[in-house]
């Protein structure tokens, strides 16, 4: 992996888009603090992920789990990000669950369409045209006159 | 490919090259990364927000209010030797000075 020392950084044009949906309209934010800001969001990711890794360490595994995760933050002290971040990974696990069921309800459909083709095949051509034999119905001539007398 | 779907959504892939730079990292699940990123947008939602409560006026956020807040909030401490108080070159010196003096 070639790192550069710019892939430590976030890309500015996302923090300054998540920055903006965060304040009110017509607040300004100087380009030196989203720069400060942009910093600090790759410096917490640093952080987190040491006390994420930490605790995995502690629990005798070798990859970071999405408890892990939010453990961490409450040993940030971030105790206020706890309950959104569970609510985000539930919403992600539903996610990923539909695409999983997406994709094999797909593959079903597949298997059945190559199987209906393969009976059709088998099916004779049994269709018969219908002939229209000419049972004539009688149509009503002439209409039906209503008249009213009500508009008076 | 589901990653730029959310224009306000960090890169994952850039995430965890910043991970993965901490050497004592082994592996991280794909829902930790997914998380992390999330959890580092609900913290640059937040420092915007309080950086902007600082604010005199309330109708900026600037570079010295976000040094403020993270000098002021014990919680934010990590940050202090990236965002620290700018203070004028006199104020320096007299404050080397005052070290000087104290030693």
């Amino acid at each position: 992996m070639a790192e550069r020392p710019e892939d430590l950084n976030l890309p500015n044009a996302v923090v300054t888009r998540i920055i903006k949906d965060a304040i009110p309209e017509g607040v300004n934010i100087s380009k030196e603090a989203r720069l400060a800001i942009s910093k600090a969001a790759s410096v917490f990711v640093l952080y987190a992920t040491s006390c994420a890794n930490n605790l995995a360490l502690k629990g005798k595994r070798k990859t970071i789990s999405a408890t892990d995760v939010i453990n961490s933050m409450e040993d940030m002290e971030f105790d206020q990000f706890v309950e959104p971040l569970k609510q985000v990974l539930e919403e992600y696990r539903k996610e990923q669950k539909s695409k999983k069921d997406a994709a094999s309800e797909r593959k079903k459909k597949v298997k059945e369409e190559e199987k209906t083709a393969a009976d059709s095949d088998e099916e004779g051509q049994g269709e018969a045209m219908e002939e229209d034999a000419g049972g004539e119905e009688d149509t009503p001539v002439g209409s039906v006159v209503t008249i009213s007398d009500d508009d008076n | 490919m589901s990653e730029s779907k959310d224009k306000n959504s960090l890169p994952l892939s850039r995430v965890r090259t910043i991970m993965k730079s901490s050497p004592d990292v082994a592996a991280i699940s794909q829902e930790a990364l997914y998380l992390t990123g999330k959890a580092t947008e609900l913290f640059i939602q937040n420092l915007a927000m309080i950086s902007l409560e600082t604010n005199e006026s309330k109708n900026s956020v600037d570079y010295k209010d976000l040094a403020e807040v993270v000098n002021s909030e014990d919680v934010l401490q990590f940050l202090q030797d990236i965002i620290p108080r700018k203070i004028k070159y006199s104020e320096y010196l007299s404050i080397k000075q005052k070290e000087e003096d104290e030693s």
